[in-house]
């Protein structure tokens, strides 16, 4: 223990010389796991701060009477073992890799070995996966003790890793402590213009908003070949960004414009605005100004398991051919017990020549808590980091905060108020498969465009386009994000 | 106006003779000429040809000159109708600027053919939506289609 002594002193010189880095709460709040490691962890601390030689400081008393933070017995011991268990290899890994030159521990000079906060990454990571473990088994003390180590790991890093730690630390700190607010559709915290400059900001950045109207679009546009009258109904009203797009191509299509009869739903405004009139109202300027047949209908409502078809005003099929479309909306469903089933039901009343569909390629719908977190975590590392090339920061800011949003909704809370539920594609599959609808293969007009649109976006290195099925996906790297898929009733129904 | 010149020429018997020459042409005075010739021009040089002066900057707005610029190498040639939804949305010279111009610059090798100026037209059409929904040009609309250093 002598060792561990002098290691200790060291640590505190150095403490009190980075006093006004404000890294002297890692002086107070740190949390020793094993004794056993705290050599080894020590070395870490030293190695990290890169210490000038030390030589013969005073011992200072303080650091081992101090505050009941290093009291081990705080820690309960089975958490400690559990704990040690946690990072059999990797830790061990580091271990030899950074203790290699301290031999002897009386040296009082130490030669310096730069880390590269790399460590500090795998630290983290691990530190908000032994958090959500924790949280899991409802060991909200050593939780609460990881949340506030991933705060000081957080800050080491740069760029993405550093946002989407934060983001997710703030989340599990809701849920151990129990702050989320009602995470439904509607946010009351934000007010609707400011909800509504995230959204837009988002849309600009990166490209998958983007990505989704166009893709959805085009489907649309050959599903309506032909037809005279048109109908779409939007599960996904939002701003109608949509729209201006599909209906300029209808303008231009050959055989001239059909009229066409546009049905949006969305959630209420905070400030009960009717604010589904409003965007109505600028797509029927927009559809003036280039002289094709408008009709609008707004509809608010707090969820999709609400609405029936007979609301609808359906008209004969024979006279109007009817698209539904639903962009990142669906999986808000799957909270309510029958929701979706009710959902499915009404779009087959309506009997569309497409289902539009977009959501997010990942599975954040397991049962289990962890697998949830662990596969969120790379989900939105992979999001964030794509973000980075963005070359305004105030709207990669605005995306940040749009994107975690999602992640204190998917993190910190459960039930009903969880609705960012997420599944992959082939969950969604199965789900349409089961439910009487057969794929609608995407065409390679689609493709060439959302090619030609990624193309164009800052880092369009990055993004690919990829087929599956017939559904289109954008890829962040090799990473699925995003995936566009079109449905139609099988011909038994 | 064009000048009628009078010279005079030494004849061989040393006697001088009036002689109308030809009127002098200035391409100012004939501004529809001068648009079939601009019309002909590419993006950077009819950029430079509207810095000339205020009588050929007043011309280049000429919103025809930036429909053929637009049209070129597109094939097959797109039907009149766009006319009608280009120039209420803007008119083709401010599509030009907002998109195609950043569309070719982001990629040069592209061919550029009926695909791309119809994702281009939605583009446009999206930018308009966003201006009459939001109000005023939203700072960040079709921001992505603008380099970080865009010297074109």
């Amino acid at each position: 223990m002598a060792e561990v002594a002098l290691k200790l002193e060291q640590l505190e010189t150095m403490m009190g010389n980075v006093q006004e880095d404000g890294l002297a709460h890692l002086a107070t709040d740190t949390v020793h796991y094993n004794p056993a490691e705290l050599y080894s962890w020590l070395d870490n601390m030293l190695t990290e701060l890169n210490p000038p030689a030390a030589s013969g400081s005073k011992v200072n008393n303080s650091f081992f009477t101090g505050g009941g933070e290093y009291d081990l017995k705080a820690i309960p011991g089975s958490a400690i073992c559990r704990r040690s268990n946690q990072f059999p290899v990797d830790s061990s890994n580091r271990v030899v890799g950074t203790t290699v030159t301290t031999t002897t521990a009386s040296e009082s000079t130490r030669p310096l070995i730069l880390v590269d906060s790399q460590d500090n990454g795998v630290r983290l990571v691990h530190a908000l996966m032994a958090c959500a473990e924790a949280v899991q088994s409802s060991n909200l003390t050593l939780a609460e003790a990881l949340v506030k180590q991933i705060g000081f790991l957080a800050v080491s890093q740069a760029g993405a890793m550093r946002k989407v730690a934060t983001y997710f630390a703030e989340a599990l700190a809701r849920r151990i402590y129990r702050l989320s607010p009602p995470q439904t559709q509607i946010d009351h915290s934000l007010s609707d213009t400011l909800q509504m400059h995230f959204y837009m900001h988002f849309y600009e950045t990166c490209p998958y908003l983007k990505f989704a109207h166009f893709t959805a679009n085009q489907a649309i546009l050959e599903a309506f070949e032909g037809k005279k009258r048109v109908h779409v109904i939007d599960f996904s009203m939002n701003q109608g960004l949509q729209w201006p797009a599909l209906m300029q191509a209808l303008a231009l299509r050959e055989g001239g414009p059909p009229s066409f009869r546009l049905t949006g739903i969305g959630p209420p405004a905070a400030d009960n605005s009717d604010h589904l009139h409003e965007v109505g109202c600028k797509l029927a300027q927009l559809a003036e100004a280039i002289h094709v047949e408008f009709e609008y209908r707004g509809f608010v409502a707090n969820s999709l398991a609400d609405l029936d078809a007979s609301m609808l005003e359906l008209r004969p099929s024979e006279t109007e051919a009817v698209a539904v479309n639903s962009v990142f909306e669906l999986h808000k469903l799957l909270g309510r017990p029958g929701g979706i089933e009710k959902v499915f039901g009404v779009v087959k009343q309506i009997k569309p020549v497409i289902f539009t569909v977009v959501e997010q390629e990942s599975n954040h719908n397991g049962p289990v808590f962890l697998d949830r977190f662990t596969e969120s975590l790379h989900y939105y590392s992979t999001l964030f980091d794509s973000l980075e090339g963005a070359p305004s920061s105030q709207d990669k800011v605005m995306s940040e905060v749009y994107l975690g949003k999602q992640i204190c909704n998917l993190v910190a809370c459960e039930g009903p108020d969880r609705v960012e539920r997420h599944e992959t594609l082939s969950q969604w599959s199965n789900r349409f498969g089961s439910s009487g609808f057969v794929p609608a293969h995407l065409g390679s007009n689609a493709f060439k465009q959302a090619s030609t649109l990624l193309a164009l976006f800052n880092r369009g290195e990055g993004y690919r386009v990829e087929e599956n099925n017939g559904c289109l996906m954008l890829s962040w790297h090799t990473r699925p994000l995003i995936t566009t898929s079109a449905w139609k009733l099988s011909a038994v129904h | 106006m064009s000048k009628k010149r009078i010279g005079m020429v030494e004849k061989s018997n040393n006697k001088r003779q009036r002689v109308n020459l030809v009127p002098e042409f200035s391409i100012n005075d004939h501004h529809d000429v001068l648009v079939e010739i601009l019309r002909r021009l590419d993006g950077p040089s009819l950029c430079s040809a509207a810095c000339v002066c205020r009588l050929w900057s007043a011309v280049a707005r000429n919103d025809s000159i930036w429909e053929e610029l637009c049209f070129r190498q597109v094939s097959p040639r797109p039907s009149l109708s766009i006319r009608s939804v280009v120039s209420a949305l803007g008119g083709y010279r401010r599509l030009y600027f907002l998109c195609i111009r950043p569309f070719l610059a982001r990629l040069p090798k592209i061919l550029w053919s009926q695909d791309q100026l119809q994702l281009s037209l939605s583009l446009y059409c999206v930018h308009y939506y966003e201006r009459i929904y939001v109000g005023a040009a939203p700072p960040s609309s079709l921001m992505f289609l603008r380099m970080p250093v865009n010297v074109v």
